[in-house]
């Protein structure tokens, strides 16, 4: 668990009476920030009609995006195409740093899903008011439920939404969490069977780092496409 | 399996006490949660903000320049691919027509070329024929003359034989008549 450790980096920044020291977690944040702005400044300098290596990832990120919102959001989503976008790059890349050795897993920090994940549960709630008024409300209602079953479908699909933002939350931390732990489970198997037992947990330790890729990849994929499906319920209210 | 998992658990557990000092997770623990927090929005709304500002538009532009571009190629290559086609049915008619003209021409020229043979060669058969009548006439005028002076030199052998033989001079009259009619049953062999 020394992995998920926060520590202080530097001075201790204290304003009025919190802590807001820099941290190895606000390290890796902004590495994870200065990759993808540094992917998108050399994949955008040069405005070749045939990309370079580079621009043909940023081009393509662009693209896999901008698809995902408007098979999931239609048309009406894409004022948000940025913030999506920006979310996406942010959690992906914060995993994928996270699989390096010795970095550290921004997303694997339960404060942080959590605060990207009520941000986006308050900006959907605020967009759906300003968008339909009260009628937003009749979310809660589904058409075509009889009227017994009414409440009690009213009830269940209130708590739905209002655990949206943990589950958004839960899952991502939890995954990210899970894949490092085995991890490093595997690891300290390498180490503690030795050079004669050591080889069955280093190849599962292989094959797992593949697997944890992939689900760093899934996992942003994940969050911002349940974002895109929370503002589509914002923004198209009859679903 | 279960066993191995289980295993691994207890060594996990194991690794773990003997390698940190603090239990549990570290994610629970308050501490640097503000701090999390401050930097997470910090930089999230720089990332936001640079990309939205500057980078997305680019890359945007980028990719609408290259549709239009493509479009552009695209309608230019549609352009000139019907243009091409226009061209190559006028250069099919121009050369179907050229095949018209020299099919015209070939049979003219053949019509006229045989013409002209057939009116030379008709002027030359009549020539040819005109040729032949006169050889004609002349053999059959060297025949006559032949035949006449076959006559006087059989008549004059003979009236010589007669002379030599009888000793007398016949009449010249006579030896005529006899030496015409001997001449005309002999004639008729070789004429």
């Amino acid at each position: 668990m020394q992995q998920f450790t926060v520590h202080k980096i530097g001075p201790e920044i204290n304003i009025a009476g919190v802590d807001l020291s820099f941290t190895n977690a606000s390290l890796f944040m902004i590495i994870s920030a200065s990759l993808i702005i540094l992917l998108l400044f050399v994949g955008s300098k040069e405005k070749k009609i045939i990309p370079s290596k580079i621009q043909l990832i940023a081009e393509m990120f662009y693209t896999f995006v901008a698809k995902m919102i408007s098979d999931t959001a239609g048309s009406k989503a894409k004022p948000y195409f940025p913030f999506i976008f920006s979310l996406f790059m942010f959690v992906l890349f914060c995993n994928m740093v996270g699989m390096l050795p010795y970095s550290f897993t921004v997303t694997s920090h339960i404060i942080v899903t959590l605060i990207m994940a009520l941000f986006i549960f308050i900006a959907v709630t605020v967009i759906g008011f300003i968008k339909h008024g009260f009628k937003y409300l009749s979310i809660f209602v589904p058409s075509g439920v009889p009227a017994v079953l009414l409440p009690l479908i009213t009830i269940i699909e209130i708590i739905s939404y209002l655990s949206r933002p943990v589950s958004l939350s839960v899952r991502l931390f939890a995954n990210m969490m899970a894949g490092h732990t085995m991890l490093k489970v595997f690891g300290g198997f390498v180490v503690s069977l030795g050079i004669l037992g050591g080889w069955l947990p280093l190849s599962f330790s292989v094959a797992l780092t593949g697997l944890e890729i992939l689900v760093a990849f899934l996992q942003a994929y994940v969050f911002a496409i349940l974002t895109c499906i929370y503002l589509n319920d914002a923004l198209n209210l009859h679903h | 399996m279960k066993s191995f998992f289980s295993l691994s658990i207890a060594l996990t557990a194991l690794n773990t006490n003997l390698n940190s000092a603090e239990a549990g997770m570290p994610q629970l623990d308050p501490k640097y949660w503000a701090s999390q927090a401050f930097w997470l929005i910090l930089v999230f709304v720089i990332l936001y903000i640079s990309l939205s500002k500057f980078y997305l538009p680019k890359i945007k532009s980028n990719l609408d320049n290259r549709e239009n571009k493509i479009k552009e190629d695209l309608e230019n290559a549609n352009k000139f691919k019907e243009q091409s086609e226009a061209k190559l049915k006028e250069y099919g008619l121009i050369l179907d027509k050229a095949k018209k003209e020299v099919n015209k021409i070939h049979f003219d020229s053949k019509n006229a070329l045989d013409k002209n043979i057939q009116s030379k060669k008709e002027v030359i058969e009549k020539e040819i024929e005109k040729e032949i009548l006169k050889a004609q006439k002349e053999i059959s005028e060297l025949k006559k003359n032949s035949i006449s002076s076959i006559q006087n030199i059989s008549e004059n052998i003979t009236a010589n034989i007669i002379e030599n033989i009888s000793g007398d001079k016949l009449n010249e009259s006579s030896v005529k008549s006899a030496v015409k009619e001997i001449s005309k049953k002999n004639l008729s062999k070789y004429l």
